[in-house]
């Protein structure tokens, strides 16, 4: 099998396997809203990984111990389902979902205003309902998207996106294949797209440094791409409440001639 | 708990550093001394204990037979453990790891992992059946900063000094060994703290307290470049992220002339 | 007021110096949104009106309770908030069980959004209704004017909270519930009393 991989071109003809262009995204959509129970979430497809997040709070913080009289703790969890890779994953938390689970978190702290919410917890539940990699940056893009609909006060949103390499190549958002590669380099970068400063940065994979910076361009370039998404998507769900509104007028109109 | 007088520190190392100073005098991109004590215990296939300034590690290798995942039939593994022992500080516990050692673990396993420093294929035995899984453990005595940084180095040196058991009817015979486990390259971590919009190298406990953003990253005596993880609820911005590029490379130089 | 400006979080409102309302924050000397809603700027302030978000309490604010508890000189109310709220005994005459259900003037408000209570008003029977905090300020109208028609329109006595919670008793409370949710939905649009009104009107009428 790896001798087999050895002789892929990832990148030919500046067309890569799933005929993307090595600087192209997978499509990219996401709703806000679509939870009746949670205070706000969001839906999120990316290529073929799909994606729901949630959010409660700010609410009190318990055990009391855990509170913080300064700030909100940002409490981020990042699952995937049992169903959502080839082999059924045990439902219990791996070691991998714990450790994404905090850098995650850790990336929205920076844009929460969590000094207005001291004492509380804002909770952050992140579900894969199935994956093609790059999971953790579909996660933290619809998570921001759930805490604006949420009406939890931010800095920014946060804008998320893989960068990486694979047969030599720097390219845009990798797909497992690529992932997979024997030279494969996988960077989950997000930045606040106000300033552009990073907010969350892992890397694994052999890279120089000259290669680093053009994945860096590159990737702030998607996150800049997938922020324009995010704020399409907000503006729609504002939007979409006045349409409702005149459809349900109508809907009154109608009802009440019928009567007449 | 003591949080109300480290926040009086933290207050402090803020402070220091806005004036280019550190709280133990230290240059802002200069590095703790360190002192490497090897195979530290017979039992395992290679250890070591490392202290860098006041904070102290130990590492164990442990060579384990057992089945290779079915996807790499021909190819051995690494697994990485932590423990941050309740022995190393007031606020480390028993129990389920927490997502601090989970990372810590992790970090180090990918530094390691991704350079390709070890070849998966040397560790096979019998495809299909048998392979060495090299179990790496680290534990914290004692948390002066910088766990991550004291792990790799301790990993490192462990790796260096790892003897493979001899094997005889694929059944390993006590105290004899076969030779030495083969690394192609060295790879350590480098870790940051970017505390009042400085970054300072190797930090100790009292400026992770203070600081808004951790970054680690792992460079190769070949110019490579292996993990990144950035922590932390701050962020960083391309320049800080150059700044410690350049200087990971020129502490790990340093580093690799004590192993 | 200008036309209407959709602004997501970390949205630029503008680079001028102007008073901060509500959901505004300034960096670097502009004043960006710190949440997803709409811009309502003049000469002097800039503010932003969410389209979502929860009830942070403010001095002299009237808010509908819910209680929760009794300690030995006061009571612990619910009041929609992240927060629970204290209110003395020194402010209420009789004695309340968990779940009766009050009126209050916010007197002050801690640094992290604790409210004390008072002018505390003891509700006998009626129904709690609950809407979005934001949309509070659209169910009283300019002047009392909504809340002028829901009254007329249903008959309910009602009285409403900042804290996006009502209390309603007597009258239609359905149709109250109806007009409300019909508020909700169309909150963003002017007109919109005239609207209630009419379609108050032809319901009672049918």
């Amino acid at each position: 099998m790896a001798k087999k991989e050895e002789k892929i071109e990832y990148v030919k003809n500046g067309k890569r396997l799933d005929g993307r262009k090595v600087d192209e995204s997978r499509s990219l959509k996401i709703e806000a809203g679509i939870l009746n129970r949670a205070d706000g979430s969001a839906y999120l497809e990316w290529g073929q990984n799909k994606v729901i997040a949630a959010v409660y709070g700010p609410r009190e913080a318990l055990p009391k111990h855990i509170q913080n009289p300064y700030k909100a703790l940002v409490n981020y969890q990042y699952r995937m389902a049992t169903f959502s890779v080839p082999d059924r994953k045990n439902p219990r938390p791996a070691r991998r979902e714990i450790e994404i689970s905090k850098v995650c978190g850790e990336a929205l702290e920076k844009v929460i205003f969590v000094e207005k919410f001291p004492n509380t917890t804002i909770d952050i539940f992140v579900e894969i309902l199935d994956s093609n990699a790059g999971t953790r940056v579909a996660g933290l893009t619809a998570a921001s998207i759930a805490l604006a609909d949420a009406g939890i006060p931010m800095r920014d949103l946060v804008a998320a996106i893989g960068v990486g390499k694979a047969g030599g190549e720097i390219i845009l958002d990798l797909n497992k294949e690529e992932e997979d590669a024997p030279d494969a380099v996988d960077i989950p970068l997000a930045i606040m797209p106000r300033t552009e400063e990073i907010v969350l940065l892992q890397m694994d994979g052999l890279l120089t440094k000259e290669e680093w910076k053009k994945a860096l361009k590159l990737g702030l370039k998607g996150c800049r791409q997938v922020y324009e998404i995010q704020r399409a998507t907000l503006r729609k769900q504002y939007e979409a409440a006045e349409k409702e509104a005149k459809v349900g007028e109508k809907g009154e109109r109608e009802k009440g001639e019928k009567v007449k | 708990m003591d949080n109300v007088t480290w926040d009086l520190k933290a207050d402090k190392a803020v402070k220091l550093i806005k004036e280019g100073k550190r709280v133990d005098d230290r240059a802002l991109d200069q590095y703790r001394a360190i002192e490497i004590k090897k195979n530290i215990s017979e039992n395992a296939e290679g250890s070591a204990l490392v202290k860098l300034g006041g904070t102290e590690v130990v590492v164990g290798v442990k060579m384990v037979l057992g089945e290779p995942y079915p996807d790499m039939p021909n190819e051995g593994t690494i697994s990485v453990g932590a423990e941050l022992l309740p022995l190393a500080s007031p606020v480390f516990e028993f129990g389920p790891p927490r997502p601090e050692s989970i990372e810590l673990a992790r970090v180090v396993d990918r530094a390691v992992r991704e350079s390709k420093a070890l070849d998966f294929k040397d560790l096979c035995i019998e495809e299909g059946e048998k392979v060495w899984i090299v179990f790496i453990d680290l534990y914290a005595l004692n948390d002066d900063g910088n766990l991550f940084d004291a792990c790799s180095i301790a990993t490192l040196s462990s790796l260096l000094e790892t003897r493979i058991p001899k094997l005889e009817d694929g059944e390993i015979i006590k105290d004899e060994y076969s030779g030495k486990l083969k690394l192609s390259r060295k790879p350590l971590l480098c870790t940051f703290s970017k505390i009042a919009g400085k970054i300072v190298v190797d930090p100790v406990l009292i400026e992770e307290k203070a600081h808004d953003a951790r970054f680690s990253l792992a460079t190769t005596e070949d110019n490579y470049m292996c993990a990144f993880q950035k922590g932390g609820s701050g962020s960083l911005t391309e320049s800080e992220i150059d700044q410690c590029i350049d200087t990971a490379f020129k502490c790990a130089k340093q580093i690799r002339k004590q192993l | 007021m200008s036309e209407k400006k959709i602004v997501v979080p970390g949205e630029l409102i503008t680079g001028e110096r102007k008073r901060l309302g509500s959901h505004v924050f300034v960096e670097n000397g502009k004043v960006y949104s710190d949440s997803l809603g709409l811009v309502y700027t003049d000469k002097d302030v800039a503010s932003v009106v969410p389209l979502h978000g929860k009830y942070i309490p403010r001095r002299s604010d009237l808010v509908i309770g819910v209680i929760v508890s009794e300690t030995y000189s006061g009571y612990i109310v619910d009041i929609n908030s992240i927060y629970r709220s204290y209110v003395s005994k020194e402010y209420i005459r009789e004695n309340l069980s968990r779940g009766a259900i009050i009126s209050a003037k916010v007197r002050d408000v801690n640094e992290i959004n604790e409210a004390e209570l008072e002018d505390v008003r003891v509700f006998y029977g009626g129904e709690l209704l609950s809407t979005s905090p934001v949309k509070i300020p659209r169910i009283i109208g300019k002047n009392g004017s909504m809340l002028n028609e829901l009254k007329s329109g249903t008959a309910c006595s009602i009285v409403v909270g900042r804290n996006g919670w009502i209390w309603a008793k007597g009258g239609n409370v359905s149709l109250l519930v109806e007009a409300i949710e019909l508020i909700e939905r169309e909150a963003h649009l002017s007109n919109l009393t005239n609207k209630v009104g009419e379609f108050l009107r032809k319901k009672v009428s049918k």
